[in-house]
């Protein structure tokens, strides 16, 4: 992992700043988000592919691309949550007191 | 941390350009660390003796295909290479050098090159081997076509090494090392390489032995040649030691009164016993040819030429063989020289004085008994009076002034007679010559010195 962290620090940094933006964005966004029985297909895909990583189980370049899939999406996860936190305390900071 | 939950599902817009960048960075990384993978694989092995090793790399998956030494080296180099960071799996494929049992080795030499076959332990000791056997026959073609196996003895590397050595003696041949056992066959390079050979193997490294040296040594080669035109005879090829070598060429100088003896001969080891025996007679017997060459290998004796008359030839023929030390055989291809033309008796009486003015029929020390040195004299002799067949031929004994007056009579006597029966016995008619001795009444030098005494001591012949 670490090797890996040093030879694409690059697109790791890309995927970050892109959860960041997305993060930031998402605390003001209007409409409706993703359904709860999507939420859990989707959680349930995203465990299954981890375990599948962690197993080793998929072969040769697709293992080496799920890994790297899967290390930039947890790395866009904690862009958006650090970048939706971060909004969210920029906007309660300065919206008036109820 | 609930409003977290409720934001997270207004994330998923941002995974389309993610998906985006994701298939970008695959695309492009892929190919990069899978070189860089390789590298760092290969670096991992460097110092791990592998034969045959293969590394390919799928993604982060490493596939190792190698031959290894030992048990313990195949797992650590897999475990070198499971230890290279960025690795996700290797797949493992290496496996043992299968044993060779017995363990064989080998190295052959023909006339061009020199062919190592069979096992080797390890690269490293191939490539040190193939490296000697470079050196050791200085521009030899050599040819490696061993394979790696496992199961060589203890100290293989030394005695291989000491084998090469040993393949740099031969002319061709083979030598074999099974285990610990060595054979040897072919034919040494020179005199005496077989007991260099025989000498250098007691220097095998503990725990060898040699089963079989079949090495034979080139035949010992001894050749003289009477040349008629330019009046020399010339000993080329080996002699066992110096004393021989100037025994024999002292022979030469008695025997071949009129040739220059160019001496080509250089000494070597590995005669045949009995060499100076069987070489000295048959010097004679070539002195006794017009022309002709002798062969001496090992222990063949060969003489070919002309004798100067019939019954020479036949005399060569049956009487050589005879003076042979044991085991010796005498292979003689004798023709006889076509009779010169005949000549009238002053001519012939020129003739006679001519040879016996190079050299004097020489008898034992007081006695009567022609030494065989001057066969070759004798039968010029006899051939000047088979040219002048109406002349008849006084043989003269004369003597020094040394000892008793009639005793030296008596003595020059016996010697013209001795002389004269040899004569007859050639097949020349008796009544043509007659035997006389003067004693040393006809000096014809003064008997005061050694010199003048053996001028004085001789055979003439004169023709009437």
């Amino acid at each position: 992992m670490a090797y890996l962290t040093t030879f694409y620090w690059g697109w790791l940094l890309a995927s970050v700043l892109l959860g960041f933006g997305m993060g930031w964005i998402s605390v003001v966004q209007h409409g409706e988000g993703i359904s709860r029985k999507w939420r859990w297909a989707l959680s349930a895909l995203v465990a299954a592919l981890v375990a599948a990583a962690l197993a080793r189980v998929v072969p040769g370049r697709f293992g080496y691309w799920l890994d790297l899939g899967l290390i930039m999406f947890a790395l866009y996860l904690c862009g958006c949550a650090v970048g939706s936190w971060l909004r969210d305390w920029v906007v309660s900071r300065s919206a008036p007191p109820a | 941390m609930r409003g977290l939950f409720k934001w997270s599902s207004k994330w998923w817009p941002g995974v389309i350009p993610l998906v985006v960048c994701w298939a970008i960075a695959a695309w492009t990384s892929t190919e990069p660390l899978e070189i860089d993978l390789a590298q760092r694989s290969a670096a991992a092995l460097k110092g791990t003796i592998l034969d045959k090793r293969r590394i390919s790399v799928e993604g982060r998956d490493v596939t190792l295909a190698a031959d290894a030494f030992s048990e313990d080296g195949r797992q650590s180099a897999v475990a070198s290479v499971e230890a290279v960071p960025g690795v996700r799996l290797v797949n493992d494929e290496t496996r043992l050098v299968p044993e060779a049992k017995p363990f064989v080795w080998s190295a052959e030499r023909d006339v061009v090159r020199v062919t190592l076959s069979g096992s080797s332990p390890l690269p490293a000791s191939k490539g040190r081997l193939m490296e000697a056997a470079r050196a050791s026959l200085g521009g030899v073609e050599v040819v490696d076509r061993t394979n790696l196996a496992r199961g060589a003895p203890p100290r293989f590397d030394n005695a291989a090494l000491l084998l090469l050595d040993q393949i740099g003696k031969l002319k061709d041949g083979k030598i074999t090392l099974s285990d610990t056992t060595v054979s040897l066959s072919g034919m040494a390079r020179e005199l005496g390489g077989r007991e260099a050979i025989a000498a250098a193997l007691k220097n095998l490294p503990e725990g060898f032995s040699v089963a079989a040296n079949e090495v034979k040594a080139p035949p010992y080669i001894f050749q003289a040649y009477k040349d008629p035109v330019a009046v020399t005879l010339t000993l080329t090829g080996n002699v066992p030691d110096n004393s021989v070598h100037a025994a024999l060429v002292a022979a030469a100088g008695r025997k071949f009164f009129s040739e220059k003896v160019v001496d080509n001969l250089k000494t070597s080891i590995g005669a045949p016993a009995g060499f100076a025996n069987a070489v000295v007679p048959a010097l004679g017997a070539l002195s006794r040819l017009s022309t002709g060459t002798l062969v001496v290998s090992d222990r063949e004796v060969k003489l070919s030429g002309d004798a100067l008359y019939e019954a020479a030839a036949s005399q060569i023929r049956a009487g050589l063989g005879k003076d042979f030390p044991q085991g010796w055989q005498f292979k003689p291809e004798i023709s006889v020289k076509p009779a010169a033309a005949p000549v009238d008796a002053t001519v012939c009486q020129q003739l006679f004085t001519e040879l016996l003015g190079k050299a004097r029929i020489r008898f034992e020390s007081g006695k009567a008994d022609i030494v065989a040195d001057s066969a070759g004299l004798l039968d010029r002799l006899i051939e000047t009076a088979l040219r002048c067949p109406a002349a008849n031929i006084e043989i003269a004994g004369h003597t020094d002034t040394d000892g008793d007056e009639a005793a030296n009579q008596a003595l020059s006597e016996r010697r013209a007679q001795a002389v004269a029966d040899y004569l007859v016995e050639a097949g020349l008619p008796a009544n043509r010559f007659s035997a006389v001795g003067y004693g040393s009444t006809q000096p014809i030098a003064a008997n005061e010195t050694d010199q003048g005494k053996a001028q004085n001591r001789r055979i003439d012949f004169v023709v009437k």
